[in-house]
């Protein structure tokens, strides 16, 4: 995470912990505020665009977060914390179920309209839904830090932290990730790269 | 140099987490290993589909779970979580303006982590240097934007400078036609029509690239001169780092000090120092773009110094026949081959010794030099 992001949301966190700790429910909303649309992006895309799976995760992530948020000491990291939740979260429900969330027709994930006319509208679903379901299909520990990286936009230490593993082990399992992508869906090379 | 593969460094590398010398020894291998580009063109593609998946909404129904859990203290609530069973103390009252100064921090914050991380815009800076530079229709002030697809157009007395999104700047000389193709975080790209810019990009390589009617120039690190004229010939003077010219499996990759024209429909010739003799110059024209065949390879061969192994090289996988064997024989006799370069290996065009050799020529052909662009268009092209 670039160190300016980092240290203004290090701040904003603080403040909205020390309240929590005091009882504060409205701090308590804001904090969830400030990093829902994160856990629960890493959660939907785990379970394959599963919404359903990535609500209950996210409502999981922040109970546990909040019930035991008065022993958080603010020596560690806030986020690091979060993060070792949330992938904690995916990874025991994950267990538990011992499936891979299969996508069907209506399932996926709630996209953000993208610009452009319907057929690019169309185009870009269809490239995201392809994507959803290959990350999907990755090993957990694979799956894990290429959505670390890519919806909490962790640097290669701070993933470390939260997984309790090496940078090396990182860049180790980012390299697979995205190799494995790459060789999966390099026919989608085209509808990617223009103006060849 | 290639028991020194780069491969398991290259997402790092994409996501800018090595350090400087480590970025720049990954960069410096790519240059001359094509497994490892060809790994990296992989790496890229995974980083560029990943960046296809948008951010989701948490529906608002989370909040909603997590309110009533907590306000049942779990006594009643059986799902979700058992978490929200134990006894939680947080609805306490605050005073109101502690909430309001909490929530107008955390728009600070937002605010400020957004502006900075946005991602790079889908239009680029455009600072007026001379003249009435346009975009479309539209005359711009001192500055402008110019969004994918807007063409910025230069008359005879007007300049401009482009800022290729955080990545470097690009000058737009007078008589200059120039469109935006495409600006996303794995490739920034602009479509040169004609006229003539110069480019200076502080990036890993091939992340900046400009499309002419004939080739496509791929920056490798590097500061670099572009030209296209009325006929959609194109020259390129690299004046540091390289810059690979590609058009379909023809490429020409260019080091500071040289030179490369291209030619629609052929794309790009063979890459040269410009300090190069006039003979050689004239017959390299000859060959590359006016069937010029024997008597001018023999003219190139005969003029070829030791730093002329650049253009040497490149001919190697463009000629076949008694004219490859000529080419390695003069080349090998300007600079012999290194232990593991055989001469019956470079002849099949074996790609690891050609980068073997390639990579062992580099140093002769670092030394810059810098004469003037303009000697050398009007030496191909008059």
């Amino acid at each position: 995470m670039e160190p300016q992001r980092a240290m203004s949301e290090r701040q904003s966190d603080a403040g909205l912990i020390a309240a929590c700790q005091r009882g504060d429910r409205e701090a308590f909303r804001l904090l969830f505020e400030a990093h829902k649309d994160r856990v629960y992006s890493v959660a939907l895309y785990f379970f394959g665009g599963d919404d359903a799976q990535a609500a209950d995760i996210t409502q999981q992530v922040f109970l546990k977060l909040f019930t035991k948020i008065a022993q958080f000491r603010s020596e560690s990291e806030f986020t690091t914390w979060l993060h070792r939740l949330t992938t904690n979260a995916c990874v025991d429900e994950r267990r538990k179920v011992r499936r891979l969330t299969q996508l069907d027709e209506t399932a996926g994930p709630q996209f953000v309209a993208a610009a452009g006319g319907q057929e690019e509208r169309y185009a870009r679903r269809e490239v995201a839904e392809r994507i959803t379901e290959a990350v999907a299909e990755l090993k957990p520990k694979l799956r894990v830090v290429v959505l670390l990286k890519y919806f909490e936009g962790l640097s290669y230490e701070e993933m470390a932290q939260a997984l309790g593993c090496s940078k090396g082990t990182v860049a180790s399992r980012l390299n697979r990730g995205h190799a494995m992508l790459a060789r999966r869906l390099g026919h989608l090379r085209s509808l990617l790269v223009q103006g060849d | 140099m290639f028991r020194q593969h780069v491969s398991q460094l290259l997402s790092a590398y994409c996501q800018d987490e090595l350090a400087p010398d480590e970025a720049r020894r990954v960069a410096e291998h790519l240059l001359v290993c094509p497994r490892c580009r060809g790994k990296y063109e992989e790496i890229k593609l995974g980083v560029a589909l990943l960046n296809e998946l948008p951010a989701a909404t948490a529906p608002a129904s989370v909040w909603a779970g997590i309110e009533a859990a907590l306000a049942q203290d779990g006594a009643r609530q059986a799902t979700p979580v058992r978490a929200a069973r134990r006894r939680f103390p947080l609805f306490a009252t605050w005073p109101r303006v502690a909430a309001v100064s909490f929530a107008s921090l955390l728009v600070a914050a937002l605010v400020g982590g957004w502006l900075y991380l946005r991602p790079p815009a889908a239009a680029w800076d455009v600072a007026r240097l001379a003249g009435t530079p346009r975009i479309g229709a539209e005359r711009i002030g001192q500055r402008g934007r110019l969004a994918v697809g807007e063409w910025l157009e230069t008359d005879d007395k007007s300049r401009a400078q482009i800022s290729v999104a955080r990545i470097g700047q690009v000058e737009v000389e007078p008589q200059t036609r120039v469109r935006l193709v495409e600006t996303r975080a794995t490739e920034h790209r602009l479509e040169l029509a004609r006229g003539t810019l110069h480019a200076r990009i502080y990036a890993p390589p091939r992340l900046f690239f400009v499309n002419t009617p004939s080739a496509v120039a791929a920056d490798l690190g590097c500061a670099y001169t572009l030209e296209v004229d009325d006929a959609g010939r194109s020259l390129l003077h690299v004046t540091a780092g390289w810059v690979a010219l590609e058009r379909g499996t023809r490429e020409s990759v260019v080091p500071a000090g040289a030179a490369c024209a291209t030619v629609p429909g052929t794309g790009p010739g063979t890459p040269y120092f410009e300090d190069a003799a006039d003979s050689f110059l004239d017959a390299l024209t000859a060959f590359d773009f006016k069937q010029g065949g024997d008597a001018a390879l023999d003219t190139i061969l005969a003029e070829a110094r030791t730093r002329d192994t650049l253009t040497l090289w490149h001919l190697l996988a463009r000629v076949d026949g008694a004219r490859r064997v000529r080419v390695y024989e003069r080349l090998a006799e300007l600079s012999p081959p290194p232990v593991g370069v055989t001469r019956d290996g470079v002849l099949r065009l074996d790609e690891p010794m050609l980068q073997l050799w390639k990579g062992n020529l580099q140093d002769k052909w670092l030394h810059e030099s810098f004469p003037t662009v303009r000697k050398a268009w009007r030496k191909l092209w008059q």
